[in-house]
């Protein structure tokens, strides 16, 4: 029998059961939309993140922190910022020149000391945290972030000077003001090293505002940082110690990156982790391959269960259809074409669910991106006494990558077609005569 | 030549739970390539076990079943489909697909044969022209009465212009006189054509129309008449 005439065959059996083969497509097409949905979406979240970071992370930028790595990534470690506790070790603010000195690749480093303090000014007081840069340095490393949008960074500031990022200054955008430029703050740190604890304080100024960074800004500037004079902190703090050293190399070459990676860690005798923007990129991108593998291992489960649905469904089919399967073999038609009979109204109900499933499942994944994005799950700053400013809204794009469509497609196909393999093959098997009687 | 079909103590079993029913208790039976045999027989006798086992449809439990001198059963599934599309069979009970009209179930063998989509339409029509069933083509089984299945299941039986026609009461379920016009029919296919024609059938009438008439009873067959004088 040739191809076109089993599959209307096929078709015109599918045909006369409009409503079950409905219900049956249907459950394949919720399995498809739900593994579209949830792999279009995480892909979208993926490169958003991967977007933020690349824009925060400059690729020949190396981040030193304190603290063994907490794994390792093709022998650079990744740690500190990432949460490592658990060592006495601590960087000095004059560590720069012994780094500086270890390989001719490094252009500059920059130390960095991080406080948490509060930013108060008349009307509003936030928790922000505080960084104590050489702003010349700084600028030097980040000259594409760490520049003034309203007034001006100093390269040589006085130390009463502050630099506030753009979401400190005007976070909804429309307007209304949170900090101001030359407005006077007040920083108050609490000592919790002395006893009793006891509450310092300073007034500062703010005299630049930076331009809108966006991104996470691990390591170089962001767009709820404050930035303070690295002596104005060290006397402030009371402290020849730094959080962060910041290395600048002279260019993004990976070889290099690997070398000063490792040159750094054996002069510290491990006791501190490198972190490299490709190495943090990678990882993200490993978690996210597991979370999407896991995502769409739970979307498939429902799929499997479609397809217990046609195969149920197959088997009502075949006994309904006994004596019918007994007129075609009785008329010689081959076993071979009963088979491919039953396995093309799989495939036609595998088919048509699959598209549809990818339709419904891109279209959910949009909807989900809105409520994602606009719905504060990360987005929105918390603002008011003493609240902690987050990030700025995340907005997803999902993305329905041509392997996941087309995934999509062979797999709501296949898993129809393996399910309607048993009964296929038992339609197939019927003996004429006896199929003949059957009534 | 080898005869067209040669039965040698041909038995058929069925098991009805534990209880067997010997539905064929040895048949011997030779039919050469052109003759019109009708089979006559009570009811139970038989005649559609044996009409099946021509037809390929089913396999003897033992003895020998030579068609065109091969034994059918040394033929695998698909040897076995091949053959069937080479013989038309009329079926007691019709068999006609419900869903499809007229027109496509005789289509449907065509299709099964491989006939490209324009010839099997054309054919289909002619077919059932000559039954008597133009203006009925496209209506379903369960449009049609007893007699019109009967003549659309005749309609089929020829669609892939076999060369030997097993027919299970052709006549069952139609009045005298369109009965007279199948009979026609079939004599004309044999006659002209040198179809092989093997017809069960209830009536003596019709069956003094064919050249040979045999009769079974009780699995056996008891007698064997050509032309009106016995073997
Ligand atoms: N599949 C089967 N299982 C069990 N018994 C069967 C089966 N097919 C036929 N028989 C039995 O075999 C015997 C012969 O049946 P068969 O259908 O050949 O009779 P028949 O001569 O065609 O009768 P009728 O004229 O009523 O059609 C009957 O006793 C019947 O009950
Ligand atoms: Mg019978």
């Amino acid at each position: 029998m040739k191809a076109r005439d089993i599959f209307s065959y096929s078709f015109s059996a599918i045909r006369l059961r409009k409503l079950r083969a409905g219900l049956t497509t249907l459950g394949v097409v919720i399995g498809i939309a739900a593994i579209v949905a949830l792999l279009s979406v995480t892909q979208g979240l993926q490169n958003t993140i991967t977007n933020q970071l690349e824009t925060g992370l400059a690729t020949d930028t190396l981040i030193v922190v304190p603290g063994r790595g907490f794994f390792s990534e093709g022998g650079t470690s990744i740690g500190g910022g990432f949460g490592v506790g658990g060592s006495d070790f601590k960087l000095f603010i004059n560590d720069t020149e012994i780094i500086n000195s270890l390989s001719l690749d490094i252009e500059t480093s920059v130390a960095i000391i991080r406080k948490n303090v509060y930013l108060q000014s008349q009307e509003q007081s936030l928790v922000v945290t505080i960084r104590g840069v050489d702003f010349a340095k700084y600028a030097e490393i980040y000259h594409t972030t760490f520049v003034a949008d309203k007034g001006t960074i100093n390269l040589n500031p006085a130390n009463d000077e502050i630099v506030i990022g753009k979401a400190l200054h005007d976070p909804w955008e429309n307007g209304t003001l949170l900090f101001n430029l030359g407005e006077e703050l007040e920083i108050i740190w609490t000592n919790t090293t002395a006893r009793p604890p006891e509450n310092v304080s300073y007034t500062g100024r703010v005299t630049a505002v930076l331009q809108e960074i966006g991104g996470f800004g691990v390591g170089g500037p962001s767009d709820v940082g404050v930035y303070i004079p690295l002596e104005q902190a060290q006397h402030f703090f009371g402290t020849e110690e730094c959080d962060t050293i910041i290395v600048k190399l002279k260019t993004s070459e990976r070889d290099v990156i690997n070398a000063v990676s490792e040159a750094i860690t054996d002069a510290y005798g491990g006791e501190v982790s490198v972190v490299t923007s490709t190495a943090v990129l990678n990882i993200i991108n490993r978690v996210f391959s597991v979370i999407q593998l896991f995502l769409a291992g739970i979307a498939a489960i429902s799929l499997l269960v479609a397809g217990i649905g046609i195969m149920n469904i197959m088997i009502v089919s075949l006994i309904e259809r006994t004596r019918e399967i007994g007129i075609l073999k009785a008329l010689g038609m081959k076993n071979r074409t009963v088979l491919m009979i039953f396995l093309g109204e799989s495939v036609i109900i595998g088919l048509i669910g699959a598209v549809l499933g990818i339709g419904a499942g891109w279209a959910l994944a949009n909807v989900v991106a809105v409520v994602f994005s606009e719905g504060g799950l990360f987005g929105g700053i918390a603002s008011g006494q003493s609240a902690q400013i987050s990030n700025g809204g995340l907005t997803i794009v999902p993305v329905l990558t041509p392997t996941v469509l087309v995934g999509a497609l062979i797999f709501g196909v296949g898993v129809s077609v393996i399910f309607a393999l048993y009964p296929a093959w038992r339609a197939s098997k019927l003996k004429p005569v006896e199929a003949l009687r059957y009534e | 030549m080898a005869p067209l079909v040669e039965a040698i103590e041909l038995k058929k079993t069925y098991m009805l739970g534990k209880v067997p029913v010997e539905a064929l208790r040895g048949v011997n039976l030779k039919v050469e390539s052109g003759e019109f045999l009708a089979i006559l027989g009570p009811s139970g006798s038989g005649k559609s076990t044996m009409l099946n086992m021509l037809g390929a449809l089913d396999k003897p439990t033992s003895g020998k079943l030579l068609i065109d001198g091969i034994d059918i059963a040394t033929l695998n599934d698909n040897q076995l489909s091949d053959l069937r599309r080479r013989v038309g069979f009329v079926f007691q009970f019709f068999n006609l697909i419900p869903r499809f009209t007229a027109r496509e179930n005789v289509e449907l063998v065509m299709s099964i044969a491989d006939v490209g989509k324009a010839e099997r339409r054309k054919r289909a029509e002619e077919l059932l022209e000559a039954v008597g069933l133009k203006d009925r083509m496209n209506h379903k089984p369960t449009e049609l009465s007893g007699g019109q299945q009967q003549r659309v299941a005749i309609a089929r039986a020829l669609a892939n212009n076999p060369k030997f026609l097993l027919m299970d009461e052709p006549t069952g379920n139609v009045d005298s006189k369109t009965a007279r016009e199948i009979m026609n029919l079939i004599k004309r296919l044999n006659e002209e054509r040198g179809v092989t024609i093997i017809m069960v059938t209830h009536d003596q009438h019709l069956a003094r129309e064919a050249k040979r008439v045999v009769q079974m009873f009780d699995g056996v067959i008891t007698s064997d008449v050509v032309n009106g004088e016995p073997t």
